[in-house]
C-alpha cells in the first residue's frame, strides 16, 4: 500500500495548484476536480506499475512493469513523469524530488487531462461515476485476493485463470456506446448476453426488473451451453462469460465454470472497458495536455522566467523522444486544427468583403498587413501593473472589468498573473496562433482548392465594405472553440482520419516502412501521404490490433467455438494466435476454431524473386486453426469460405516495390 | 506486500519461462548480453494476444530516408500501445555473471572452487585462537575447566557400584575388569585389585550375580551423580592450559585473468567464429561470476598477434597466414602484469588447428610450458570435419597427454558447446 501525503503538506505547491486550475478555466477548460498526492520515487514507480492506482489485484505482470521501470530508470535522465488517473475526482501524483518547474509542468498537464477525461465522449462509455474507478479497482483487488487466499481454491489456478482472460482483454467491443453491462444479474447460471447497450451499473437486478428489461432474450445461455448459432459477438469476453465452460482434466470434459471464474472474467472485462478510452485517445489526449501545458507554462507565463529554460529543456526531451511520438503528433495536430480554424475564420471574413472572391483574394490582400492587424495590441500582449490603463482602453470583450478593478486595487498580482484580468476572448487574442512566429506563412499557404471551398460556403459576399471592417469582426476564439468541439467527439482514429491531411504531412517527415523478404529486414517504403496515413490508422484502429469476433458458439453443431479474424490485408501473428487459442480453450472448455487469412510465399516464387532482385509475390489463403485441448489442426479453406471475413478498409496488399 | 508480491511472482514466472541455460548457450541469441549483464530470452514473458504479424504490419517512422533505405526493426508499442512499454526490454531474463555462474554450476553439475591468490589483508580477529604459551592474563580458564570436566567424565565411574560388583560370588578382579571393559566402564585393573584386597573374605560372595547388584543398587549415570553430589576434585592438567590470542584472518582475493586468443585468419569463417563465441562467452561470464575480480585480455592473431577489445573480438576477420605462437608471445608479455603468485590465469585459445609448419612444436609448446596458468585450453573448431583432431590440436594432445592443466577440446557444432565447456571447467576443478 502506498502512503501518500496530500499536497497540502507541501505548501509550496498549493498556490501553483490553485492558480493552474484558475488558468485552465480561464482558457476554457473544465476539468474534474483533481486530488494531488506527493509521493516519493519508489511510490511513483509502484503507481506507474499499477497504472495510476494504489491498489490492483495480485498479478505478476505488475511486478514485471515495476521491474522494467526500475531497470529502465538507470538510463533515464528525464525523471518528471506525469501520472493522473481517470476518476472523479481525478488523482494525480507528484514526485517529491521534482523541481518546482517540473511540478508546475505536471500540474498544468494534469489539469488538461482532467478536462479531457470529463469531456471526451469516449470516456462517458465508462465514466468514473459511482462508485468510481479507484473504488472499483480496489474492490476487484480485494475480491481476487480473497479467491487466492481461499483454502478451497488453488491460488495458482486463480493466477492462471487471470492469465487466460487477459490474453483476450482486447477482444472487447470498445466501439459500442455504453458497453459496460452488469453481467452478474441475479445468478451467474443465467447470464445476459443480449446486445442491449443498456448500462446497468454494478448492482443486482431483481428477476422482475430483469424480465421487464430483457424479456425473452434471456434464454440465450439457458440449455447446457448450446448457443444460438446466429450469435455474433464482438465482445468475446462477454460471450465467454455467458457461454464458456472450464475444461475438467480428470473427467475429460467441459464442466460449468465456478463462481469465482466467472467473477474474474467479469472484473477483468470491466477493467478492460475502463482503460479502453485512454488507449483509444492516446494521441488526442496526450496532445491536448501537451498543448495546454505549453500554452499555460510559456504562453501565459505559468513558469517563472528562471524556470522556463528548464521547462523548455524537458519539453524538448519529451517531444524529441524517438519513434512515433503520440505527444508530439497530438500536439502538432491540435495546433494544426487551431491554425486551420483560425485561418478559415479570417478568410471567411475576407471573402465577405465586397469585391473579393477566392480568385482575387491573393491579389487584393496583403497577408503581412493582415497579420499585423490581427496581432494582439501591445496592451494585451504585455500586461503589467503599469499598463492597466492601456488595457482599460481595449474592447471589453477582451478584458474582465471586474478583475481589472481588483488588479488596480492590488488584490490581483497582475505582474505575476496577467491572465487574471483577461476574458476567454482576451486570452485567445493574446495567444492568437496565426501571428506566432512558427506559423508565419500559414495564412497565405492556403491552397486555392481550400479557398474555393471556403468561398462556396460564404453566404453574404458583400457583407463588409472594407478589409478593416471584415477583420474587426474576426472571432479570435474560433480556433480554441473548435478544439473543444473536437476533443468532445473524436477518438484517435477519427481524429487522425480527419485532421492528418496532406497539408499537415507536407511539413513533416513521416515515412512508412515494410518488410523485405530479400534482405530479411525493414526498409523505408513510402513517404506518400496516403500510404503514411493508412499505415498510421492501422496502428490506431482497434488498439492497433486485428479484429477478432465470435462467429458461432455451436460450430459444426458440436458446441465448438468459432472465432473469426476480420482480415484487412495484414495477417495475424500465427504463433501468438495459437497460444491465445490454447488459452481460449480453457475458457470455453471445448474445441476452439479460428478462421483467418494468411499470406503465403512459395519457395519457387521466393527463388525467382531472389534471382530477379525483387520482392516475392504472396498468395492469400483462407485457414482454419482448430485446437481441441490436445493438439492443433490447420486446414486450408476455399476462398468463398473466407470472403465474408475480408475487409479492405486497410489495403495492405501492396508489397514494397523499391527494388523496381 | 502488494507490488512486492507481484514482483516476486514475476521473478518466479520469469524463472520458469526462461530458456534452458544450455539451450541458450548452444543456440540462443548472445547479442543482447554484454560483459556485465547476461540476458537470456524468456520464452513468453508477455501473455500472448491476437496481434498482427510484425513483418506484414510494417509501420510508420519519422525521419527522412529514401525509399529502399534500411530502417531498424519496428519497435513494439509503436502507435496505440500503452506508455511505458520499453522496446528492447522484451522477453529477457537478466542476470549478472555471478548468478550465471551459479546457474551454470547447477545446470552442468560443476564444482569449480575459485582459488584465492593474492593476500590483500591480514586482520586481527576475535580472541578465538588458542596457543600453548602466552601471558597469564590470557589463560583460558573456561577451556581448562571444560577439558578437566571432559576428562573427569571420561575417567569417572561409580566406585560404590564397582565395589559391590567385586562382592559378587565367583568374581575376582580379572573377571570384573573384563566385564567392566565390555560395559565400557573406565575402571583400571589396579583399582580393582586394590579394592578387592580390602574386601573382607566373608563379604566376597554377598551377591549371587551382577544382575542382582544392578537390580538392588542400580547404576547412577555420571552426569546425574555429579549433579547430585558435586565433585570433590577435577583432574586439571597442565597440558590443558591454553592462552587465548586473536585469530589472524587472511583475506585472499580471488583474482582471475582470462586471456582469450582467437585465430582470425581467412580460414576462420562465420560458422567457426560463432562456435568460438558460443564457447568463450559463457566461459568468460562464468569466471567473472566466480571470482572476486576478473580481467580479460582479448588477442586476435593471424601470422601476427594484436590486442583487441571485447566488442570486436568475435567479429574480426583478417587475411594472412597463421602463426599461433605470436598470440602466446603477446599473452606472455601481457601476463607479466598479472603475477602468477597473485592471479589465477586462464588461457583460452581457439582456431581451426591450422598453424605455420614447425610453429606448434618449436614455439607454441615451449610457450605453453613456460606460461604458468591454472589452465591452458585449445578449442579446435572445424565444422564438417570428421577426421579427428587437426594438426595443432593433435600435437598438443600428444605432447601434453598427462598434463592436467592443458585441455584440448573440439567444437564442431553448437551441440558440442556444452560438452566443451563442461570439460574445460571440470578439468580445472580437479586440478589441485
Amino acid at each position: 500500500m502506498i502512503e501518500s501525503k496530500p499536497a497540502s503538506v507541501a505548501a509550496e505547491l498549493e498556490e501553483p495548484v490553485r492558480a493552474a486550475r484558475e488558468l485552465a478555466k480561464a482558457l476554457g477548460l473544465d476539468p474534474y476536480p483533481v486530488n494531488y498526492w506527493i509521493v516519493d520515487y519508489d511510490e511513483m514507480n509502484q503507481l506507474i506499475a499499477y497504472q495510476g492506482f494504489q491498489e490492483r489485484y495480485p498479478h505478476w505482470r505488475w511486478g514485471m512493469g515495476y521491474d522494467r521501470r526500475r531497470k529502465q530508470d538507470r538510463f533515464d535522465v528525464s525523471r518528471a513523469f506525469e501520472l493522473v488517473n481517470n476518476d472523479n475526482p481525478a488523482n494525480a501524483f507528484l514526485q517529491e524530488s521534482n523541481s518546482l518547474a517540473d511540478q508546475k509542468a505536471v500540474i498544468t498537464h494534469v489539469e488538461a487531462h482532467a478536462d479531457f477525461f470529463k469531456h471526451n465522449q469516449w470516456f462517458e462509455t465508462y465514466g468514473p461515476e459511482e462508485p468510481g474507478a479507484t473504488a472499483m479497482l480496489a474492490r476487484h483487488a480485494d475480491r481476487i485476493r480473497e479467491y487466492m487466499e481461499d483454502p478451497d481454491i488453488d491460488c495458482e489456478d486463480v493466477e492462471r485463470w487471470i492469465d487466460h482472460v487477459l490474453t483476450l482483454a482486447d477482444t472487447i467491443d470498445q466501439q459500442r456506446p455504453r458497453p459496460i453491462r452488469e453481467l452478474s444479474v441475479s445468478s451467474p447460471e443465467e447470464p445476459d448476453v443480449t446486445d442491449d447497450p443498456m448500462p446497468l451499473g454494478e448492482f443486482d437486478l431483481s428477476d422482475e426488473v430483469r424480465d421487464a428489461l430483457f424479456g425473452d432474450e434471456f434464454d440465450a445461455g439457458g440449455d447446457e451451453g448450446v448457443v444460438d448459432e446466429r450469435a455474433s459477438e464482438s465482445d468475446v469476453l462477454a460471450f465467454l462469460w455467458a457461454h464458456g465452460m472450464q475444461y475438467d482434466q480428470d473427467r475429460d470434459r467441459a464442466v460449468e465454470m465456478t463462481g469465482w471464474q466467472r467473477d474474474v472474467i467479469e472484473m477483468l472485462r470491466a477493467e478492460a472497458y475502463y482503460f479502453a478510452p485512454q488507449r483509444m485517445t492516446k494521441v488526442m489526449n496526450e496532445g491536448w495536455s501537451a498543448y495546454y501545458e505549453s500554452l499555460m507554462m510559456t504562453g501565459e507565463g505559468f513558469a517563472e522566467p528562471d524556470e522556463l529554460v528548464q521547462y523548455a529543456d524537458h519539453m524538448a526531451q519529451v517531444l524529441g523522444s524517438p519513434g512515433l511520438n503520440p505527444y508530439k503528433l497530438g500536439m502538432e495536430l491540435w495546433a494544426y486544427i487551431e491554425n486551420t480554424t483560425n485561418r478559415r475564420e479570417v478568410l471567411e471574413r475576407l471573402l465577405q468583403v465586397k469585391g473579393i472572391s477566392w480568385r482575387t483574394l491573393r491579389n487584393v490582400v496583403d497577408f503581412e498587413e493582415i497579420r499585423e492587424t490581427v496581432a494582439p495590441p501591445p496592451a494585451l500582449a504585455r500586461i503589467t501593473a503599469e499598463t492597466l490603463d492601456d488595457l482599460a482602453q481595449l474592447d471589453d470583450q477582451f478584458v474582465d472589468e471586474d478583475a481589472l478593478c481588483r488588479a488596480r486595487s492590488g488584490t490581483i498580482d497582475v505582474d505575476r498573473y496577467p491572465w487574471k484580468v483577461l476574458t476567454f476572448s482576451g486570452l485567445a487574442r493574446r495567444n492568437y496562433s496565426l501571428v506566432k512566429p512558427q506559423y508565419r506563412g500559414f495564412l497565405q499557404r492556403v491552397s486555392d482548392a481550400e479557398l474555393e471551398r471556403i468561398h462556396r460556403y460564404v453566404g453574404e459576399t458583400d457583407r463588409y465594405g472594407s478589409i478593416e471592417e471584415a477583420l474587426a469582426a474576426v472571432d479570435y476564439t474560433a480556433g480554441w472553440r473548435r478544439m473543444q468541439e473536437v476533443r468532445e467527439s473524436h477518438n484517435d482514429v477519427t481524429f487522425l482520419d480527419e485532421f492528418l491531411t496532406r497539408e499537415f504531412l507536407e511539413d513533416r517527415q513521416y515515412f512508412t516502412f515494410e518488410y523485405s523478404y530479400l534482405s530479411d529486414g525493414f526498409h523505408a517504403a513510402s513517404t506518400d501521404y496516403e500510404d503514411v496515413k493508412r499505415k498510421l490508422l492501422l496502428s490506431f484502429t482497434n488498439f492497433g490490433k486485428p479484429r477478432i469476433t465470435v462467429a458461432d458458439g455451436n460450430h459444426e453443431n458440436r458446441n465448438e467455438l468459432l472465432l473469426v479474424h476480420h482480415y484487412n490485408g495484414i495477417m495475424l501473428d500465427l504463433d501468438q494466435a495459437r497460444d491465445v487459442l490454447e488459452r481460449t480453450f480453457e475458457l470455453w472448455g471445448r474445441a476452439v476454431n479460428l478462421k483467418t487469412v494468411v499470406k503465403q510465399v512459395d519457395d519457387g516464387e521466393l527463388k525467382r524473386a531472389r534471382r530477379e532482385q525483387r520482392e516475392p509475390e504472396h498468395r492469400e489463403q483462407g485457414l482454419m486453426l482448430r485446437f481441441d485441448g490436445d493438439e492443433f489442426s490447420t486446414s486450408e479453406l476455399p476462398w468463398d469460405a473466407v470472403e465474408g471475413i475480408i475487409s479492405r478498409e486497410y489495403d495492405g496488399t501492396q508489397s514494397p516495390n523499391w527494388h523496381r | 506486500m502488494g507490488l512486492r508480491d507481484d514482483l516476486r511472482r514475476f521473478e518466479e514466472v520469469g524463472e520458469e519461462r526462461r530458456d534452458d541455460l544450455a539451450d541458450f548457450i548452444r543456440y540462443g541469441d548472445l547479442g543482447p548480453s554484454d560483459a556485465e549483464r547476461v540476458r537470456i530470452p524468456i520464452k513468453i514473458v508477455e501473455l500472448p494476444e491476437f496481434v498482427y504479424d510484425f513483418r506484414d504490419r510494417g509501420g510508420v517512422g519519422e525521419g527522412d530516408p529514401e525509399p529502399g533505405d534500411p530502417v531498424g526493426a519496428p519497435e513494439p508499442g509503436d502507435g496505440g500501445d500503452e506508455p511505458g512499454d520499453t522496446p528492447g526490454e522484451h522477453g529477457h531474463y537478466e542476470m549478472d555473471p555471478a548468478e550465471f555462474a551459479a546457474q551454470l554450476d547447477e545446470a552442468l553439475g560443476l564444482e569449480l572452487e575459485p582459488k584465492g591468490k593474492a593476500v590483500v589483508e591480514r586482520t586481527e580477529g576475535a580472541f578465538t585462537d588458542r596457543a600453548r604459551v602466552g601471558p597469564d592474563s590470557t589463560l583460558d580458564l573456561n577451556w581448562l575447566f571444560r577439558e578437566a570436566l571432559k576428562r573427569k567424565l571420561v575417567l569417572d565411574f561409580d566406585e560404590s557400584f564397582m565395589r559391590e560388583v567385586l562382592r559378587v560370588e565367583g568374581i575376582d578382579p580379572d573377571t570384573a575388569y573384563r566385564w567392566a571393559r565390555e560395559e565400557r566402564i573406565p575402571v583400571g585393573r589396579k583399582w580393582l585389585v586394590d579394592e578387592y584386597a580390602d574386601i573382607p573374605c566373608e563379604e566376597r560372595d554377598r551377591w549371587p550375580s551382577i544382575e542382582t547388584v544392578e537390580a538392588e543398587l542400580g547404576r547412577t549415570p555420571i552426569v546425574e551423580r555429579i549433579r547430585r553430589e558435586g565433585f570433590d576434585h577435577l583432574p586439571i592438567r597442565r597440558e590443558d592450559e591454553r592462552y587465548r590470542h586473536p585469530e589472524i584472518v587472511e583475506e585472499r582475493q580471488k583474482n582471475v585473468v582470462v586471456v582469450n586468443i582467437r585465430d582470425v585468419s581467412g580460414s576462420m569463417g562465420a560458422d567457426k567464429r560463432e562456435l568460438v563465441e558460443r564457447t568463450f562467452t559463457p566461459l568468460d561470464w562464468y569466471l567473472q561470476g566466480k571470482y572476486d575480480h576478473a580481467e580479460f585480455i582479448y588477442i586476435a592473431h593471424d601470422a601476427e598477434a594484436w590486442e583487441v577489445d571485447r566488442e570486436s573480438f568475435f567479429g574480426i576477420t583478417s587475411g594472412g597466414g597463421t602463426r599461433i605462437s605470436s598470440a602466446y608471445e603477446l599473452a606472455q608479455e601481457r601476463l607479466e602484469a598479472y603475477p602468477w603468485t597473485e592471479w589465477n590465469r586462464f588461457i583460452f585459445a581457439a582456431g581451426d588447428s591450422q598453424n605455420a609448419s614447425r610453429d606448434t612444436a618449436d614455439r607454441v609448446i615451449p610457450l605453453i610450458e613456460n606460461i604458468n596458468a591454472n589452465q591452458h585450453v585449445y578449442l579446435e573448431t572445424r565444422p564438417g570435419e570428421r577426421a579427428g583432431l587437426g594438426r595443432h590440436a593433435r600435437a598438443l594432445t600428444d605432447h601434453f597427454e598427462d598434463a592436467e592443466d592443458v585441455v584440448v577440446s573440439v567444437v564442431n557444432r553448437p551441440d558440442d558447446v556444452i560438452e566443451a565447456i563442461t570439460e574445460i571447467l571440470t578439468r580445472e576443478g580437479e586440478e589441485t
